[in-house]
């Protein structure tokens, strides 16, 4: 897991988005990717085409570890992506990198 | 040009401290050119956040202050900046690049007489058994936690490789608090004594050297294990990492952790440069490809690379590549300016000597070659199409003599990061194997989209 720290950061506006189904607060500044690994962590990120566990590696578009479904679509670079106030976010644990 | 097509006499791709620099200093002769970058905020990599820096000085420390007033300077001139547009390809005649931009998830056309390609670099990919398990991660892209959102591992994570982002990501984790349990280096004590002993290189190079001392001295004394000259490394874990292995000193030792952060040093972004056909040699001191460039910096007729992605100078030569390339399009659009010649030979000065003493980080943080050879069958090198280090030595032996070759034999390169990570390690392999040159070896054929594109996304075209 990853964890906001306090001692040190300056305020930042939140906005909420949904993960799987579940409403949260996060900073603006994130991306989705971000966003994940704060509310979740690295486990459960994402299924690859081999059945493999996956989560990202690069955090700047480089890889396609990240890919995760945004809004309904799949498949999107999570570590693009700034969250967004209302924005619904899964998880592709089940092994849907070809939706 | 595309009958539809936006333009401009001047695109930069990138805004880091290169294409920032770049377009300032077009702005200052009176040139508005267009920025696009695809993050949401400018900076670049090292710069990341910084108009809105989440984490103080104090933990981060004090370099960043360059990039405030750099971020200032852009911000204020008039530039036609980008953010959140991703180049997906480009295409490069006697008019100039077409250019076919994402911005926002809509699909734009481009045309720019003049293209600076200030792209940067990434953090190489750097094979080793369980690296595609959940819990490791690049070193540079926990820093990109750490910028975005002041986010740190909530546990003390293992850091290992070698290069100088490896101790200031450690350092950074130390003053915020959350210290590393380990941190593993590739580079063998004996190197900084090797490097020392280069007195006049070490001397340009005191900054970075006494910088990397201060770091390491403050680790030591926090009681941050530092073991130096590791041969190899594994994460291990069913879901997720639960341990890993090195070997240190001949013998392998064993160490739980749930958070893995590699860095194995940066190297040239190399998607666009390659799909635009660039000549590229392999660079024995960077150990990695990058594009040939001539004296001014340009690889083509209309086509400038500045910054890292031209080879890996660290921040500030990328400031001052920035402005060598404006000056060198302002020569070519605007005629000369005998004032330019002066500022334009001491920027080449000071770049000869900085590129010098960087060539000391670059031995002091020199990774081992014979790294692949010893993976075990079944480490990864293509992630995305899951091809790994046995595979391609089959495909290899059944008579695979390049790196396009075992692309068709094996898919390696063929899934969605298009190479990105496995392109260098498996020329490397097909050097050592055939006992080439990674230059006779070769890389990928690249071609566009280098970035993905729905189908979806080109149907939002304007
Ligand atoms: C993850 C990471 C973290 C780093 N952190 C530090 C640090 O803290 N301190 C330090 O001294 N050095 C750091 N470095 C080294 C740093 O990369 C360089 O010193 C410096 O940032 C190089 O500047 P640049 O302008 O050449 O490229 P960059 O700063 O990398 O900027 C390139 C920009 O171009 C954009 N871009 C690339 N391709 C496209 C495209 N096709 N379309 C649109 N936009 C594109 C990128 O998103 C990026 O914003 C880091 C490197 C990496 C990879
Ligand atoms: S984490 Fe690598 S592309 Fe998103």
């Amino acid at each position: 897991m990853f964890q906001r720290l306090d001692a040190s950061s300056t305020p930042v506006r939140h906005v909420q988005i949904w993960l799987d189904g579940t409403p949260h607060k996060v900073p603006e500044t994130l991306t989705v990717a971000a966003a994940v690994l704060q509310l979740r962590g690295w486990q459960g990120y994402r299924r690859h085409v081999d059945g493999s566990p996956r989560a990202p590696l690069c955090m700047m578009g480089v890889c396609q570890e990240c890919l995760i479904t945004i809004d309904g679509r799949a498949n999107r670079q999570g570590c693009l992506e700034p969250v967004a106030e209302g924005m619904r976010i899964e998880r592709q644990g089940g092994g849907a990198h070809d939706a | 040009m595309m009958p539809d097509a936006r333009a401009n006499d001047i695109a930069i791709i990138g805004a880091g401290p290169a294409g920032m620099a770049a377009a300032v200093r077009l702005a200052k002769a009176g040139h508005r050119s267009t920025v696009f970058d695809m993050n949401a905020t400018p900076g670049g990599q090292i710069y990341r956040q910084l108009s809105e820096s989440q984490v103080s000085d104090a933990v981060m420390g004090k370099d960043y202050a360059r990039g405030r007033e750099l971020i200032e300077a852009f911000t204020q001139a008039d530039i036609d900046y980008r953010p959140g547009s991703r180049v997906w390809w480009a295409d490069n005649d006697a008019s100039g690049t077409s250019l076919g931009v994402l911005e926002k998830g809509q699909a734009q056309q481009w045309h720019a007489r003049q293209l600076i390609l200030a792209g940067g670099a990434m953090e190489r990919g750097w094979p080793f058994r369980g690296w595609q398990l959940p819990g490791v991660m690049n070193a540079g892209a926990a820093q990109i936690l750490l910028k975005q959102g002041a986010l740190v591992p909530a546990t003390p994570p293992v850091l290992a490789g070698t290069g100088p982002l490896l101790y200031l990501l450690a350092w950074q984790y130390l003053r915020a608090g959350i210290p590393p349990s380990l941190i593993l280096d590739t580079a063998p004590a004996t190197r900084y004594g090797e490097v020392v002993r280069q007195s006049r290189r070490a001397w340009f190079a005191r900054s970075y050297l006494l910088k990397g001392a201060r770091m390491i001295g403050a680790l030591k004394r926090a009681g941050v294990p530092i073991h130096q000259g590791i041969t190899a490394l594994e994460a291990h874990g069913d879901k997720a990492v639960e341990s890993i292995g090195y070997r240190h000193r001949g013998q392998w030792k064993t160490h739980s952790t749930e958070l893995l952060l590699t860095h194995f040093g940066v190297t040239p972004e190399p998607q666009l440069a390659r799909s635009l056909g660039l000549t590229h040699h392999w660079h024995a001191s960077q150990q990695s490809f990058v594009p040939e460039r001539d004296d001014t910096l340009a690889v083509g007729a209309n086509l400038w690379i500045a910054g890292d992605g031209g080879g890996i100078g660290g921040a500030i030569n990328a400031e001052r590549e920035g402005q060598l390339v404006a000056l060198a399009v302002l020569d070519k659009i605007g005629g000369v300016d005998p004032v330019w010649q002066q500022e334009k030979h001491s920027l080449l000065k000071a770049r000869r000597r900085d590129l010098d003493a960087r060539s000391l980080l670059e031995r002091l943080f020199r990774l081992p070659e014979a790294w692949l050879d010893d993976q075990p069958e079944e480490t990864l090198v293509c992630r995305c199409e899951s091809v790994s280090r046995g595979e391609l030595d089959r495909a290899i032996t059944q008579g695979g003599a390049g790196p396009n070759q075992l692309k068709a034999f094996t898919r390696c390169g063929m899934g969605p990061c298009q190479g990105r990570q496995c392109g260098e390690s498996v020329t490397r392999l097909l050097a050592r194997r055939l006992d080439w040159t990674p230059e006779a070896v070769g890389y990928y054929h690249i071609r566009p989209p280098v970035h993905s594109i729905t189908l979806g996304e080109l149907a939002t075209k304007e």
